[in-house]
């Protein structure tokens, strides 16, 4: 309770009247800025130095974490994951939002909300919905999937450790490509229609168009977008582990899926091992992060 | 996108299923849930298996309401979220008006630091805070489990409300100050609710992460007095037996609420999110 009540009361300067701008600005601004600030570093910092804490004053747990037999398989679900799952909701999202900007579309808006479903509903209730419907016996994919002909026998998507890790994949896409269809649509959006018009004018081909228009007036957008969709894929835990709980026999765990399980057993070491392990390959990530952001924050100095 | 092509009607065709396609795709796994959320028992293991149930029932969610833990589950739900949201708004308004309106030194870093703070890994931090609200012995509480979901709003919604503010020209808070107001009467008869509808955007937008949440939700809320409503959606399935059209309508019982505040709020969230993660 402490540290809450703490917390709730170095907020009252958010509500006190902070006078005249100009005079004391910076104080004021940082005594505003505290009381989020000191939440995030009591939610965030602190607990990541007690995770390198116990990391470091215990390197024996790294020597089981690295020479376990099931180390290289994990880290290359985790890769195989990442990448599957990224690649496929960039194509998606982005056809999806070239799509939208279709002339021939009416009621572009009602689609594009339709679209959204799959981000906007709980993880947990995606991956339950689609581990019922890639069910090998009752499921109605692999039904479908023989009646046009496409498949001979069921594939048990969910207990075939070759195929496993695919299918979950599928499913992030299909939770995360309504994301980058905003973004890009976004993006899209903010392109002046004089720069298509200069551009025809000029005789450019629609693909002409698409290489020297679009794509690079969404560059960054696409970038921040993959960063972002990295991040989560890298740190996604709910939908494999209510489609799977990293089974069968390991092949679909990744790295947050294996710290989980060593939480269950109590293996506090290995938990520490496995999230200093997380931490370094999101630090690259933030690294990148940090200077795509940059830019935008520059006008807050 | 171009003129010229308007009057191609095989584009027209190909448009229109590439549209079915994705809507397809997007929500077969949707109107399956629905569907099997009104079939009777012996239908749902049924082969060959169908979308659709011969006989419609609402034995389902009868099922739900009053056989299970769902409905105090729901409760908890709505409890922390109400809390995450609150919180978050306190927080969130104060340093947002801060970055929107104040420009002073280390403010980048401190914006930056708070942003970042959303890419830490969960489970890196899953360890760590559970020890910590052991020790505030706020486990298995609703206010312990809220705590922790701030890790998840906290950073976004700064964002968010960072830049309703920036969009409210300083001048009309001028005017308030030049009739007499102090800055924070000018604030809170001025800002506050032009930035109202935005808040509340803001704040939903928190309820919402709150109410999805699954990881920290399973670790910090483990017994039925604080469970929230994801993971005791997992609880319907035993190691052997999945009761799966209860599942199924509790899975619509948690997903309704989600899109009827989203198709309320779509214009403020996607706008909230876009500005937050395009440009500032």
């Amino acid at each position: 309770m402490s540290t809450t009540d703490t917390v709730r009361r170095t907020s009252r300067p958010g509500s006190r009247p902070a006078g005249r701008p100009g005079t004391g600005a910076a104080r004021r601004g940082i005594a505003l800025m505290l009381p989020a600030a000191i939440l995030m570093a009591v939610l965030t910092v602190v607990p990541v130095i007690a995770v390198l804490q116990r990391a470091f004053s215990d390197t024996e747990a790294f020597s089981r974490l690295f020479d376990a037999p099931n180390f290289g398989r994990i880290m290359l679900n985790t890769l195989v994951w990442t990448l599957v799952s990224v690649v496929g909701a960039v194509l998606i999202g982005y056809a999806a939002a070239l799509l939208l900007r279709s002339p021939y579309l009416r009621l572009t808006g009602a689609w594009r909300g339709l679209f959204m479903i799959p981000w906007i509903i709980p993880g947990v209730v995606g991956a339950t919905v689609w581990r019922w419907s890639l069910s090998s016996d009752y499921g109605l994919v692999n039904h479908w999937l023989i009646q046009a002909n496409v498949i001979q026998h069921p594939i048990a998507w969910l207990s075939n450790p070759d195929v496993v890790l695919y299918a979950v994949a599928m499913i992030q896409i299909w939770t995360t490509a309504p994301f980058v269809m905003l973004m890009v649509s976004a993006a899209l959006t903010g392109i002046p229609a004089e720069r298509y018009e200069a551009a025809r004018l000029d005789g450019a081909s629609g693909w002409q168009i698409f290489a020297y228009i679009v794509l690079p007036a969404i560059r960054s957008t696409t970038w921040i977008a993959v960063l972002t969709l990295v991040t989560w894929a890298l740190n996604s835990f709910t939908i494999i582990w209510v489609m799977t709980s990293g089974g069968p026999a390991g092949a679909s765990t990744i790295l947050p899926i294996q710290l989980y399980q060593a939480f269950q057993r109590g293996d506090q070491s290995l938990v520490s091992a496995i999230a200093v392990l997380q931490l370094a390959i999101c630090a690259v990530f933030v690294a990148i992060y940090a200077r795509a952001m940059r830019s935008d924050l520059e006008e807050l100095s | 996108m171009t003129r010229s092509f308007a009057r191609r009607p095989v584009l027209a065709v190909l448009t229109w299923i590439a549209l079915a396609a994705v809507l397809v795709w997007t929500l077969w796994p949707i109107v399956l849930m629905i569907f099997t959320s009104f079939k009777p028992g012996n239908e749902i293991f049924a082969i060959p298996p169908t979308l659709t149930p011969k006989h419609w029932t609402f034995d389902n969610y009868t099922n739900v309401f009053t056989q299970s833990s769902m409905p105090h589950a729901l409760v908890n739900s709505i409890i922390v979220g109400l809390l995450v949201a609150a919180a978050t708004l306190v927080f969130c308004f104060s340093a947002g008006y801060a970055l929107a309106r104040f420009k002073f030194k280390g403010a980048r870093s401190v914006a930056l630091f708070i942003l970042v703070g959303q890419l830490v890994p969960l489970s890196v931090l899953l360890l760590p805070l559970y020890k910590m609200v052991n020790k505030l012995q706020l486990l298995d509480t609703t206010i312990g489990l809220a705590f922790v979901h701030l890790t998840i709003t906290v950073p976004l919604v700064t964002w968010m409300i960072r830049n309703q503010i920036a969009a409210i020209p300083i001048s009309l808070e001028e005017a308030a100050e030049i009739d007499g107001g102090s800055r924070f009467d000018a604030v809170s008869y001025v800002t506050l609710p032009i930035a109202a509808p935005g808040l509340a955007a803001a704040g939903m937008f928190a309820f919402l992460q709150s109410w999805h949440e699954f990881l920290f939700a399973s670790v910090f809320a483990t017994s039925e007095s604080a469970r929230t409503a994801p993971v005791a959606l997992t609880e319907f399935a035993t190691e052997y037996h999945v009761d799966w059209g209860s599942t199924m309508a509790a899975s619509v019982v948690l997903t309704v609420p989600v899109v009827i505040v989203f198709i309320a709020l779509q214009r403020y969230l996607i706008g909230g999110l876009t500005s937050g993660a395009v440009k500032g």
